[in-house]
């Protein structure tokens, strides 16, 4: 026994790779559940860091967030009652266990900020929604219920601005569903498949039927008075608002963006069709626009974006980023499609002073880095961590994804007009369309990003339902030949974990790895094992 | 030892106790492994067996809402 | 009955884009200009100077190369489309006036453009130097300030193209005049299609589809002779002395321009009385009004979002209302029951389908057969069962009445 490598690997954690004789995280895991034997020994300072920063506080913090926002009665009525929150969301802790595996120092950190910024917006629209609910309160539309507005997850929170210090807004379905998915894959079938009960064919986009399937089995809270639907960000979303106006049964606003958002002459339309919105929203809270509210709210979220756009600059032209993808990637689509909220700016704080420090020591913040990565298109939410494992496989470094660049823009709030305008811009990028469902060319900025983030390799999602993205998958093929660019498919059904499973995902990948790139793996303990049943 | 030594003393070992008992849950997963092997299939139970409106039946009325129409 | 005197002429006009009176169309020197949407207002392409072509694919059944650049996950209908311009089957296109009113074809008329690809950039689809693409935005809405936008879309997207690429007068006038010959056609189909509405109709669903159909794919001024012919001879065409069906239908649902789609079901016993589908007549044929000292292009922007029933529409009334109107439509035709059909992959009519299903059975009382197809319909046994049944579900229905 060499007692110096013992305790080297007690205090700093075993190694990454097998050369220097590895930590071999496959075999820390339970097989088919994911479960781990135990946790990770990431060496003294970072087990410690997760237990106490992470784990604990976490847990902590989740409770508090519980007791300030709505209160346990709320919380347990609504496990009681939803599916969605008691099945999904209090494994959370394994949420950030398979994001975080193998991270070190500023990675660890980094990173599990951005976690604890998702986990307290998911509780906040949970609680409001529980708080408002008329079936957990006999029936009663109390006054929290009359001081929230209901939306489709794809309308922009920044709708509501003008709101927000009087009301709330919560989607519909982004933490019921969308947020379900990542956290605990299996709670979503049971929606899908109840939509299909009702005789929707199987091909239509998964996280659609999802959407409306929450809708069918009666697990939506009756939590607001009207709701704000939207289009994007494409063809079954627009049918899905159809199916949940049926099953919602309340006043309805459709705020439909111009398809053609590259077109200078849409914008006029858009403006005046969100101008429309908030009629209809003053129409039916009685409270008129607060210009001065929404011009606050815009500078704030300027402020994160204005941050992001840090991160972008120290990704692309640094080692020193200490985002994994899987962060970066949820962090993002989450704010940028909520909108602003105190805890962003929070995180973003922790993230900032993180980063700032990384740049400043030269930190190389994943060492193990053999090839730069650019995800493109959307990601399978039942396995968004597959980029922890393939860095901890493979060396392959996600550093930024489409998802991530899609609201590329501040609002500009001198004038209302001004500000109308961005507002438009921005929600005609809705999340899944500037460069997945919209214009062709859009989906080929791909290799500006991949110039600009200094990435040598695609990995690229191949949602099996999204027509959009299926339409071009030959266009694609043809330009990674020409360009000789290395890419390796990810195919995928967004939230249904059946249609391709996560061993297949990962099989591809490795093939790709070890028969074009002629790559051995960091940790080959991770090439093939069973998490069938996982979370 | 004062009393105040002998408290100060009580509830560091009893912040030891909680700390490696903690630490025990967190490192061999057994919040993972409750919730997995015990709460989950209690709810999944619990849900599958609820009583469940038939949405299908929720009415569909043709006028029921006016036409929200601005023209800002 | 007595067989239609141009029905074989028309059925030979359907089996190819490219038929006999678009060559002698582009002989005299028109430009070909092609749509696949109904929100693309064909009136105006047809001016003086061009034709409308509605794309189909007439006997595409295996789009290989297709498939390949658009997967076999989208529609058939789109892949059938792109296999076809791939073959040159479109290559006597001089336009493409496009829509992205779905996504599938608006990937297939985005495949047509010239893409600024390394990889394909000598790929020409369409192989004619002549042509173009333009896209124009469609709102999802049915307002003042959706006809404005795209009163502005069509005048900029459209007419400003046509007239520049092509010296198209699209001056006020011969819009008019455009709108008096597409209104020509419209009361003459609606002429011809009112015969369904007999007791016992004196057409069959197939031979009215077949009419439409060859009105939507022909030059306007070339086809109209024909039916005005056709108009002339229904006038006096007798019905079968016995019923040849059992049950009327009406057929709502996702693009369809397969007559023998239509030929199946009438097979099975029940008569096709009225076509509310994407290539059908209760939307595209209904006569422009235009007034005097309005502006035509704002009028014909208007309509088109006026008549369409298209699921893509959004307002909550609009959703709603699509329902009653197949409940009146049934009521309209004499039609005992509906036949909701989607086509494989169209998400639009995926989710309808499921609502008309439940809701026109149990809010109208109307027996509703719901049904999934390829755009070339080669799984006739599996269909023909399935319509067999429903029209012995609905004869049952009405010995239970009493009828």
């Amino acid at each position: 026994m060499n007692i110096k490598k013992t305790l080297k690997d007690f205090w700093y954690g075993k190694p990454h790779s097998a050369e220097e004789g590895g930590r071999r995280l496959g075999d820390i895991m339970e097989d088919k559940t994911g479960l781990y034997k135990h946790r990770e020994w990431r060496g003294v300072p970072d087990t410690m860091y997760y237990f106490y920063n992470i784990w604990l506080y976490n847990y902590i913090h989740m409770v508090m967030d519980i007791m300030q926002m709505g209160g346990l009665v709320n919380f347990v009525k609504g496990v009681l009652r939803y599916r969605w929150v008691g099945q999904t969301y209090l494994p959370v802790m394994h949420w950030f266990d398979r994001g975080l595996q193998g991270m070190r120092g500023a990675a660890l950190r980094g990173s599990a900020w951005h976690y604890r910024g998702m986990v307290s917006t998911t509780i906040r629209q949970f609680q409001r929604m529980f708080a408002a609910d008329t079936r957990l309160h006999g029936g009663v539309q109390n006054d929290v219920y009359k001081h929230t507005i209901a939306s489709n997850e794809t309308v922009w929170g920044g709708m509501f601005y003008p709101w927000s210090d009087k009301f709330m807004y919560v989607p519909m379905e982004m933490i019921p569903y969308f947020v379900t998915c990542h956290v605990n894959s299996h709670t979503v079938l049971n929606y899908i498949d109840a939509v299909q009960s009702i005789g929707l064919p199987g091909d239509p986009c998964p996280m659609c039927q999802a959407e409306a399937g929450i809708f069918v089995l009666d697990d939506v809270p009756d939590y607001a008075p009207m709701v704000v639907t939207c289009n994007e960000a494409c063809d079954a979303s627009v049918s899905t608002s159809t199916l949940q106006d049926w099953f919602f049964d309340k006043p309805l606003y459709s705020l439909p963006m111009p398809m053609q958002f590259d077109d200078p002459l849409v914008k006029k339309y858009c403006m005046r069709e969100i101008e429309n919105c908030w009629k209809f929203i003053e129409d039916q809270t009685g409270v008129p626009f607060n210009w001065d509210q929404m011009v606050k709210k815009l500078e704030a979220q300027n402020e994160l974006q204005r941050f992001e756009w840090e991160k972008w600059e120290v990704a692309a032209n640094t080692n020193s980023y200490p985002i994994n993808g899987v962060a970066q990637a949820l962090y993002r689509i989450y704010q940028t499609q909520y909108g602003d909220w105190e805890i962003w700016h929070f995180c973003d704080k922790k993230v900032r002073k993180i980063m700032e420090k990384c740049v400043a020591k030269k930190i190389n913040t994943f060492p193990q880095t053999r090839h730069r990565v650019i995800a493109w298109s959307c990601a399978p939410l039942y396995y968004s961590n597959w980029c922890t494992w393939a860095y901890n496989c493979w060396g392959l470094n996600v550093i930024i994804n489409m998802d991530s660049l899609m609201f590329n823009m501040t609002m500009r709030t001198d004038t209302y007009e001004h500000a109308l305008e961005d507002c438009a811009q921005y929600h005609m990028w809705a999340p899944m369309r500037r460069m997945a469902v919209g214009g062709m060319k859009h989906m080929f900025e791909l290799w500006e990003y991949m110039e600009k983030f200094n990435c040598d390799m695609v990995a690229m999602y191949d949602q099996l339902q999204c027509k959009g993205v299926q339409g071009l998958h030959g266009l694609f093929e043809d330009e990674f030949r020409d360009r000789n660019v290395h890419a390796f498919w990810i195919p995928h059904a967004l939230p249904d974990s059946r249609t391709v499973s996560r061993a297949e995902i990962r099989r591809l990948i490795n093939d790709y790895m070890s028969t074009v790139m002629h790559e051995e793996p960091l940790d080959p303990s991770l090439l093939d094992f069973d998490d069938s049943m996982t979370w | 030892m004062s009393k105040f030594a002998k408290f100060l003393f009580k509830l560091c070992g009893i912040v030891l106790v909680l700390n490696v008992a903690l630490f025990a849950v967190f490192f061999f997963d057994l919040d993972g492994k409750l919730l997995f092997n015990v709460v989950e299939p209690f709810l999944k139970n619990h849900y599958d067996n609820m009583e469940r409106r038939d949405t299908l039946q929720t009415p569909y009325d043709m006028d029921k809402f006016p036409k929200y129409d601005y023209n800002t | 009955m007595r067989d239609l005197k141009h029905l074989i002429y028309f059925e030979n006009l359907l089996q190819e884009a490219n038929n006999d009176l678009v060559k002698q169309a582009k002989a005299e020197g028109k430009r070909a200009i092609g749509y696949t949407c109904y929100f693309m207002p064909e009136v105006l392409l047809d001016l003086p100077g061009c034709f409308s072509v509605r794309l189909r694919a007439p006997r595409c059944t295996s789009p290989d190369i297709a498939t390949y650049y658009m997967s076999g996950r989208v529609c058939h209908y789109a892949r059938s489309l792109m296999e076809r311009a791939l073959e040159g089957g479109y290559n006597f296109l001089d336009a493409q006036m496009a829509t992205e009113t779905c996504t599938a074809t608006c990937r297939f008329q985005e495949h047509l453009e010239q893409k600024h690809l390394d990889s394909v950039k000598d790929m020409r689809i369409i192989d004619n130097d002549d042509f173009f693409c333009s896209f124009s935005d469609v709102p999802f809405k049915n307002n003042e300030i959706a006809y404005e936008h795209f009163t502005d879309q069509l005048r900029v997207h459209v007419l400003k193209e046509l007239h520049d690429h092509f010296g198209i007068d699209t001056s006020e006038a011969a819009i008019r005049e455009a709108v008096e010959q597409h209104n020509e056609v419209c009361r003459l189909i609606n002429e011809i299609g009112d015969y369904r509405k007999l007791d016992n109709p004196t057409i069959t669903g197939y031979e009215f589809h077949v009419i439409q159909l060859v009105s939507l794919v022909c030059p306007k001024q070339l086809i109209l002779p024909y039916l005005r012919e056709t108009a002339e001879e229904m006038k006096t065409r007798e019905p079968d002395m016995k019923k040849e069906f059992r049950c009327k239908v009406v057929l709502a649902g996702s693009e369809n321009d397969d007559p023998d789609f239509t030929k199946l079901i009438e097979s099975c016993g029940a008569r096709v009385v009225c076509d509310r589908h994407c290539y059908g007549a209760v939307e595209s044929r209904v006569p422009i009004e235009l007034k005097e000292g309005e502006d035509p292009v704002y009028t014909i922007a208007k309509h088109y979002l006026v008549t369409s029933n298209c699921p893509r529409f959004m307002p909550q009334d609009e959703m709603r209302a699509r329902k009653q109107r197949i409940a009146d439509l049934a009521k309209q035709y004499h039609a005992d029951g509906v036949i909701v059909v989607s086509n494989k992959f169209c998400e639009y009519w995926s989710y309808e389908r499921v609502i008309d299903t439940v809701i026109l059975r149990r809010d109208f009382g109307l027996p509703v057969c719901s049904i999934e197809k390829e755009y070339i319909n080669s799984a006739s046994g599996q269909l023909r069962t399935r319509f067999q049944a429903f029209v012995e579900s609905v004869e049952i229905k009405q010995i239970q009445e009493g009828k």
